[in-house]
C-alpha cells in the first residue's frame, strides 16, 4: 500500500471512531467541547505515533508470549509522559481533561494500531499509520466537540455564536448529547458511505455487525429484505 | 525455563527502560508543575484581592478552626494588610463539594470570591463560576444586618441561578460561614493579637 493511503485511511475507510468504532470511553466524555476534542485527539495521536515507533522498531525483539504486556508497557510510558508535560505546560487543558488523559493507556486505538500494525510492519509506514489514524481521531472528536458545543452551548472555542436570547439546548453537553451526536454521525457516515459505494460500484466498507438488519436485537424487523437475509446467512 | 527466563528479560529491560526515561520526564517536568499550579493559585488570590504589591503565597497563616488548618493568604500594600484570601469548600453541592476561595478585606467586607472547583453540572450548577452569581457577593459583609445569607428563593438577599438553586444555596450558605471563619480569627489573620500569631508561626 503507497504511503498517502496508509495516511488517509484513519480518516475515512478505516477511520477509528465511525469505522472501527473503538476508543469510544474518551470520544463520548471529553468532547464537550471542540477545544477538548482536539486536545484528546493530539494527546492520543502523540501516544499512538510514539508507540506505533517503539514497537515497530523492537517489533523482532518482543516474544509472542510478551507482546501485549510489552506493548502496554511502551504505551503507559508515552500517556505518562504526555500526562506530566500537559499538566507543566498546558495546565488548563490538562484540567479539563483531566483523568481521560491516564486513561489513553487503555484506549483500543493505541493498542489495537499496535497489535495490527506496527507489530508487522516497518518503522516508518508505521509512523504514517500512526500519524493518519491518530489526525482521523482528533477529526473525528473535534466534530463531535463543534456540534455538542455549537447546540449545548451556543459557542465555538468560547466565541459566542448567536445573542443573548440563545436558549441552549443542554442536553447536547450533558452525557446523552454524546450518544445522540455519535450516534447520527455514524448513520450520515454510513449512507454516504453506501452512496459512494454504489457510485463507485464497490461493496460499502460498513461492517455487517453495523447494519441494524443484522444485529440480533433486530433480527425480524426487517421482514425478509434481501439485506436481513443475506446478513443473517453469512452470519451462520 | 529456558523460555521463562528469556521472556523475563525482555520485559525486564522495557520496563528499565521505561523507567529511565520516565524518571527523566519527571524530573524535567517538575519544576514547571509546581510553577503551574502556583500561577494557578496566585492568579485565584489576584482575582478575589484588591491590587497589592507582596507575594501572599510566601505571606501566609494557618488558622486552626474546627479541627482543621486553613492557609490565609494576605495580601499588603506597603506594609499594610489591605485583604486576606482563603479558600472554603461546601460540602452541599449539587454533584459533591465546591470549593471556592473567598477575598475579604480587613473589616470583613468581601472583595471577590472565585470557585476553584466543583462537579455541579454544566449548563446549570457550572454557572456558579459565573461572575454574573458571583459578583452579587462583593461588598456584602456579616455587618451589614440587611443582607440575609440565603437566596432569594428563601426569602435571602442573593439572586440564585435558575435550574440551580442547590448550588447557588450551597454557595452563599458557605461564603457566610467563611465570613464567620474570618471573623473569629480576625486577630490571628490580621496579626493583631499576640498570642494567636505566635502560635500560628510555631
Amino acid at each position: 500500500m503507497s504511503t498517502g493511503k496508509e495516511f488517509l485511511k484513519g480518516f475515512w475507510s478505516e477511520n477509528p471512531i465511525f469505522r472501527l468504532v473503538l476508543g469510544l470511553c474518551p470520544t463520548l466524555a471529553v468532547t464537550t467541547t471542540a477545544e477538548n476534542g482536539i486536545g484528546m485527539g493530539l494527546a492520543s495521536t502523540f501516544v499512538l505515533v510514539c508507540s506505533n515507533l517503539v514497537i515497530a522498531t523492537i517489533r523482532n525483539f518482543i516474544p509472542k508470549k510478551v507482546r501485549i504486556p510489552a506493548f502496554i508497557i511502551t504505551i503507559a510510558t508515552f500517556v505518562t509522559i504526555v500526562d506530566l508535560v500537559m499538566n507543566g505546560y498546558f495546565h488548563a487543558l490538562h484540567k479539563s481533561l483531566g483523568l481521560f488523559i491516564p486513561l489513553i493507556v487503555v484506549n483500543c486505538i493505541i493498542l489495537g494500531r499496535a497489535e495490527a500494525f506496527a507489530s508487522k510492519n516497518g518503522i516508518y509506514i508505521s509512523i504514517v499509520d500512526g500519524l493518519g489514524m491518530g489526525f482521523g481521531f482528533t477529526v473525528s472528536l473535534f466534530v463531535i466537540g463543534a456540534i455538542r458545543e455549537v447546540i449545548g452551548n451556543g459557542t465555538i472555542f468560547d466565541i459566542p455564536l448567536f445573542g443573548s436570547s440563545f436558549l441552549p439546548l443542554l442536553l447536547m453537553i450533558l452525557p446523552p448529547g454524546a450518544f445522540i451526536v455519535l450516534g447520527v454521525l455514524l448513520g450520515l457516515m454510513n449512507k454516504a458511505e453506501i452512496r459512494l459505494a454504489k457510485r463507485a460500484g464497490r461493496q460499502p466498507l460498513i461492517r455487517k455487525e453495523h447494519d441494524c438488519a443484522s444485529c440480533a436485537i433486530h433480527q425480524g424487523w426487517f421482514g425478509l429484505g434481501s439485506g436481513a437475509s443475506v446478513a443473517a446467512k453469512e452470519q451462520d | 525455563m529456558k523460555e521463562i527466563s528469556r521472556l523475563c528479560f525482555v520485559l525486564t529491560i522495557i520496563a528499565a527502560v521505561s523507567a529511565g526515561v520516565l524518571a527523566f520526564v519527571s524530573q524535567e517536568t517538575e519544576e514547571p508543575i509546581k510553577q503551574a499550579l502556583l500561577d494557578e493559585k496566585l492568579s485565584a488570590v489576584k482575582s478575589v484581592l484588591p491590587p497589592f504589591d507582596n507575594d501572599p503565597d510566601k505571606d501566609t497563616v494557618i488558622v486552626r478552626s474546627g479541627g482543621l488548618d486553613y492557609t490565609v493568604y494576605r495580601g499588603r500594600k506597603e506594609g499594610e494588610i489591605i485583604g486576606a484570601a482563603f479558600s472554603v469548600v461546601a460540602p452541599n453541592g449539587y454533584g459533591g463539594e465546591i470549593e471556592f476561595l473567598v477575598g475579604v478585606d480587613p473589616d470583613g467586607v468581601i472583595t471577590g470570591i472565585v470557585v476553584l472547583k466543583h462537579l455541579e453540572t454544566p449548563g446549570l450548577g457550572a454557572k456558579i463560576e459565573d461572575a454574573a452569581f458571583l459578583d452579587q457577593f462583593k461588598g456584602t459583609s456579616l455587618a451589614d444586618t440587611a443582607v440575609v445569607w440565603d437566596t432569594h428563593k428563601e426569602g435571602g438577599s442573593f439572586k440564585h441561578i435558575t435550574g440551580a438553586t442547590i448550588s447557588s444555596r450551597a454557595v452563599t450558605h458557605t461564603t457566610a460561614r467563611g465570613l464567620e471563619f474570618f471573623a473569629e480569627n480576625r486577630d490571628a489573620i490580621l496579626d493583631l493579637g499576640g498570642d494567636k500569631e505566635e502560635e500560628s508561626k510555631e
